[in-house]
């Protein structure tokens, strides 16, 4: 059983669990609003296919750049926002639906990622991109993710109200705005980013879970968009600690038990939550 | 207000109508009459700028966004969406410049004209299909926009939610002075009984 006292201790002694902590933090808190409002746009598979979209993009800036921060973040920044942008622009002139779009175009880039890393004949560890490992994050790559979550906070911020309102209904913003398309793109891009800046600390796969978990979880607790996108927040952010806990106690993959804490708390809210959870019976009458 | 020129609408090979010229004039309101299928809700769509017309121009006196307000006919939203009916009816305000105490009022007002006070707070899941209507033209009042698109307006609304709607026209702000101009469609019921005759 732990003590209270080794619930922060390996973060005080060892700098690369305090460099994973503080890094999964703000990443928790800048991926919660984007899960939230990419569920409520019904995109919750986007991220999986864009993390999948990265590859190729990462494979092709260590081909020519080797395991440089810089390039392995602008190879996967390019690759994953033109996946992400096709996808969406065949939707728009098409008509064919998000999901099928996305879903054609994310085997297309994982193959060629794997096809790049053949030919680059270097050996760059798949698993490693893929999975990553919280307690290899350095100085540059802390700042990134600091830099990166701060943005992405402010501009979510900013396009709040647009993105809300062309979540709900499109149709009505398009007739008073032309920001419904600006916000999408902007919502996209932050997605992708974040995505990014993650894949190297937690892994390009496992990011997607502490993006999308504590979102869906979220939705078992409350009814209020704002409220909503603070408990998604709280719960990344303890899947986080307790996760890079568990890893440190027991010598687990990071990633992976970051993801499994995050996962954990999605199935207790889906069983106890108190908003259409299984385990609740609607009232009677409430006070509204 | 709006002008359009040998419009022609519908799938693409599929043209709904011949040719057709007409004018919608600022102050008027007009009804377009059809069966199921005729392409009364496709016109409202092409002249909100939402689909394109298969031939022909559309002329409008007014900049086209802001300009226009479009009520579609079924109910597109999500029901799970996590919002209060006052936020949904407040989008109305998008781009006004008015005070928040004005807004606040005109907020209020619209609520109870359209028999909506004291659902301010339910989410969008426990309102009926009626009461969303009622809070989408509550909307649409507030954007204060000079042409309505409504696609049959009153499909959900029961007598009570129909005298709601005569309430905004009589008192309060006549509708005459806010809304310029306003087309609806209404389903031709006489045109189905036909096809059971």
């Amino acid at each position: 059983m732990l003590s209270a006292a080794q619930l922060w201790q390996p973060f005080h002694e060892f700098v690369f669990m305090h460099r994973a902590l503080l890094g999964g933090l703000v990443l928790a808190c800048s991926t919660a609003p984007l899960g939230v409002f990419l569920i409520l746009r019904r995109m919750s598979l986007i991220g999986d296919a864009v993390a999948h979209g990265i590859l190729p993009g990462a494979a092709l800036g260590f081909w020519f750049a080797g395991l440089s921060l810089p390039a392995l973040t602008f190879g996967g920044l390019g690759a994953g926002l033109s996946m992400a942008g096709l996808a969406a622009w065949i939707t728009r002139r098409t008509g064919l639906r998000e999901d099928a779009s996305l879903a054609a175009i994310y085997p297309i880039s994982l193959a060629s990622g794997v096809l790049i890393l053949g030919i680059a004949g270097k050996r760059l560890d798949l698993l490693h991109l893929l999975f990553g490992s919280a307690l290899a994050v350095d100085g540059p790559t802390l700042n990134g993710m600091l830099w990166v979550s701060g943005f992405s906070l402010i501009a979510m911020a900013l396009i709040y109200k647009p993105l809300l309102l062309d979540t709900l209904d499109p149709l009505f913003l398009q007739t008073v705005s032309r920001l419904g398309a600006l916000a999408h793109g902007v919502f996209l891009t932050l997605v992708v980013l974040n995505l990014v800046i993650g894949f190297q600390a937690i892994g390009a796969l496992m990011v997607v879970g502490l993006m999308m978990l504590p979102a869906a979880a979220s939705r078992f607790w409350s009814r209020r968009l704002p409220v909503l996108i603070a408990i998604a927040a709280m719960l990344g952010c303890l899947s986080v600690w307790l996760g890079l806990l568990l890893s440190f106690f027991h010598s687990l993959p990071s990633g992976p038990a970051i993801v499994l804490v995050a996962g954990g708390f999605y199935l207790l809210s889906v069983v106890f939550g108190p908003v259409h959870g299984l385990l609740r019976r609607p009232p009677l009458f409430t006070s509204q | 207000m709006i002008r359009c020129q040998a419009l022609r609408w519908g799938a693409p090979g599929q043209p709904l109508t011949p040719p057709v010229d007409f004018e919608l004039s600022t102050g008027s309101l007009t009804a377009v009459i059809g069966a199921n299928g005729s392409g009364k809700s496709s016109l409202l769509k092409v002249i909100a700028g939402l689909q394109k017309p298969l031939t022909g121009k559309i002329f409008h006196d007014v900049p086209h966004k802001g300009s226009l307000s479009f009520l579609p006919q079924q109910q597109h939203l999500d029901r799970q969406f996590p919002i209060s009916l006052q936020e949904l009816v407040a989008a109305g305000f998008w781009g006004s410049k008015q005070s928040p105490n004005l807004r606040n009022q005109r907020l209020k007002t619209a609520l109870e004209d359209w028999c909506l006070s004291g659902l301010e707070r339910r989410p969008l899941m426990a309102l009926s299909g009626g009461e969303l209507q009622r809070a989408l033209l509550a909307r649409m009042s507030l954007a204060q926009t000079p042409l309505l698109l409504l696609d049959e307006p009153h499909a959900a609304l029961d007598e009570l939610g129909k005298r709601c709607s005569g309430n905004t026209s009589t008192h309060g702000t006549p509708k005459a002075e806010r809304w310029s101009s306003y087309a609806m469609t209404w389903p031709l019921f006489a045109n189905t009984s036909h096809t059971h005759c």
